[in-house]
């Protein structure tokens, strides 16, 4: 007889799963219980090149409060339920709204929405997990807080807690989104109810202004993790600068990412250029401007020569460098003086500003992210290829020229040997670089998503052999990331797993760990 | 009458400022509703004008697009654009989006 659910979880049969679906709806009413294939086909679209069946959930659940969320864990404890928690869903090329493993219950926080506090004097916000970088910015600008948002690219759309709690990056100074994370609440596996740092403390009102507490510092457990669900979550926004000057560096030559690295790198430390810089390859700029088409056709990677015409053709560079000055109008003019000596001393830099570059569709975006305003245009990159296939390749670099030659040249060599594109930038922090690589490719052409998780595969495999970690994935590969960490890692994080969630409810699979 | 109203204005203060000051306390207990739609036009500009108004995605105003189709989309994705659920977007305002969508001529 064919079940009436979509999947079932790993090793529940369908009659213990009819009485946790029986006890979630008491819990949150039969609306906020969703099994039908109708109701969770929005729970099932990935951009990964695996069948979305694999991922497919077995229901979803919508909680709204706290004490909701405590009832489903001691179900799912009682009936050994897994369930797969996300925010806002739009954890896009890293797994989107869908559970890590087939049949897992998704557990929906959007509807947790509530910005809870906004503070103007200490610049901080402590929101739910379902609030988006959209509401909160409206929430600023109605109340004119003049504080700015630090936000990854599908800005509007998503949201605060589940960027950071994936350790995601933005563009602002602020832009190392965990560095800013202050106080959590976390319901724990067995129900009880944790503020991370001051929180813990009854009366304590420093919970969003001290990040460490007393004793071990364990906000940090929570991310990349399934230690917890993080139902509040604190963060520290930027003071509005009374002067902003955004900028764009462009050289025409791959190898000169080393200069570009070198020239950064002390402007970065010493806090000239405040935000996290990003060196754009032209391919990852190009879908904002240009169609693949126009410039080649049929199988295999674009050719040099292909892509060298489209800089031509759309004032781009093969590097494109974007950074922006804050402060007073001073100060910005202090340190434009050293950003352009510095960058003008090789005489290969092309130096762009507002006044030449202001309706560069590129440029223009990229000021918006670098300021807190809300654009998605970063998503021209899935027209590139057409057929919504993306995955993020997301090594973690040196802040040194010849380790991001290195990194480039060898991405460069594995996509092309799969018939892909380098669709490149380098997020540069204080001395890292998040090297991040859209892997491109069309969905509903069989022969690239077998290229693609090939290619994908090898990337990981090559780059782990020469020592380059990677900083996040999408949950196809997740236990193959884990593995590159070596075994003591896995074996503390498995051990943390079985002391916080002995029953294995929470996101089991979650960066590797069960 | 001035004075009283002072004296109103005053009380009026001093509760809106306690209220602020404890609404995070305030709010442990009870559930207040977080954000909701106002209506289609909002869902648009906040939602799907960021790709549809820009040449990320396809102009979808003006074609008199059917409002079953939208909501397929809109539920479904398509491609590379999301689907977006009802956990973000109820049933309700989704109705007001794809009536929205299918009768209202582009302002932009």
């Amino acid at each position: 007889m064919a079940s009436k659910y979509v999947a079932l979880p790993k090793g529940v049969s369908e009659k213990d799963f009819d009485g946790a679906i029986s006890k979630y709806r008491e819990i949150l009413g039969d609306s906020s219980v969703l099994i039908s294939a109708e109701q969770l086909a929005s729970y099932t679209k990935t951009m990964m090149p695996v069948s979305d069946t694999e991922h497919a959930p077995s229901a979803a659940l919508l909680a709204t409060t706290v004490e909701q969320i405590q009832k489903i864990v001691a179900v799912c404890n009682q009936y050994k339920i897994p369930i797969w928690t996300i925010s806002t869903g739009k954890n896009l090329g890293y797994g989107s709204a869908a559970p890590g493993e087939r049949g897992q219950v998704v557990l929906d926080l959007k509807r947790m929405n509530r910005i809870l506090e906004v503070d103007k004097d200490l610049a901080f916000a402590l929101v739910e997990p379902g609030v988006t970088y959209q509401q909160l910015y409206d929430y600023i600008k109605e109340h004119k807080l003049g504080l700015w948002l630090s936000m990854p690219a599908p800005s509007a759309i998503a949201g605060p807690t589940g960027n950071t709690l994936d350790r995601g990056v933005g563009y602002t100074p602020y832009g190392e989104h965990f560095l800013f994370a202050c106080g959590m609440e976390v319901v724990l596996a067995n129900g009880e109810v944790l503020r991370t740092g001051m929180g813990s403390m009854p009366n304590s009102n420093t919970w969003q202004v001290f990040k460490w507490g007393y004793g071990p510092y364990l906000d940090g457990i929570f991310t990349q993790s399934n230690y917890g669900i993080v139902t509040k979550f604190g963060f520290w926004l930027m003071p509005e600068p009374p002067a902003f000057k955004p900028f764009v560096i462009q050289y025409e030559h791959e190898e000169d990412i080393v200069e570009i690295v070198e020239t950064i790198r002390p402007l970065r430390i010493n806090g000239v250029i405040p935000n996290a810089v990003v060196i754009a390859h032209a391919l990852y700029e190009a879908p904002v401007k240009a169609k693949r088409s126009d410039y080649v056709s049929g199988p295999g990677s674009i050719p040099d020569e292909a892509v060298y015409r489209i800089m031509k053709d759309h004032k781009l560079g093969i590097w494109n460098v974007y950074a922006a000055l804050y402060g007073t109008q001073e100060q910005i003019d202090v340190n434009w003086k050293i950003v352009t000596q510095a960058f003008s001393q090789s005489g290969k830099a092309k130096i762009l500003t507002e006044k030449e570059a202001a309706d560069d569709p590129a440029f223009a975006y990229r000021a918006k992210l670098m300021c807190g305003e809300m654009t998605l245009t970063e998503f021209s990159l899935y027209n590139w290829r057409g057929g919504g296939g993306s995955m993020w390749f997301a090594p973690v670099s040196q802040a040194r020229g010849s380790e991001t030659l290195k990194q480039m040249a060898l991405t460069k060599q594995i996509l092309t040997k799969y018939g892909l594109d380098y669709s490149g930038e380098f997020i540069v922090g204080m001395r890292d670089m998040h090297h991040i690589v859209d892997v491109l490719y069309d969905k509903t052409d069989p022969e690239q998503v077998k290229a693609a998780y090939q290619c994908f595969d090898e990337l990981l495999t090559e780059f782990s052999a020469r020592g380059y970690g990677t900083y996040r994935v999408n949950t196809a590969f997740m236990d193959k990331v884990a593995e590159t960490y070596g075994p003591v890692q896995r074996s503390v994080h498995k051990t943390l797993k079985k002391a916080l969630d002995p029953n294995g409810i929470l996101a089991p699979g979650k960066s590797g760990i069960r | 009458m001035k004075k009283s109203g002072q004296v109103a204005s005053v009380f009026f203060f001093i509760l809106t400022t306690m209220l602020m000051s404890n609404a995070w306390s305030a709010q442990e207990g009870t559930l207040s509703t977080g954000q909701v739609w106002k209506d289609g036009a909002e869902i648009y500009t906040k939602v799907c004008a960021y790709c549809h108004e820009t040449n990320v995605g396809p102009q979808i105003l003006n074609r008199q697009l059917p409002a079953v189709y939208v909501r397929a989309i809109v539920r479904n994705g398509n491609r590379a654009m999301p689907p977006f659920r009802a956990s973000e977007i109820d049933d309700e305002s989704l109705e007001k989006l794809t009536n929205f969508i299918s009768h209202k001529t582009s302002q932009h």
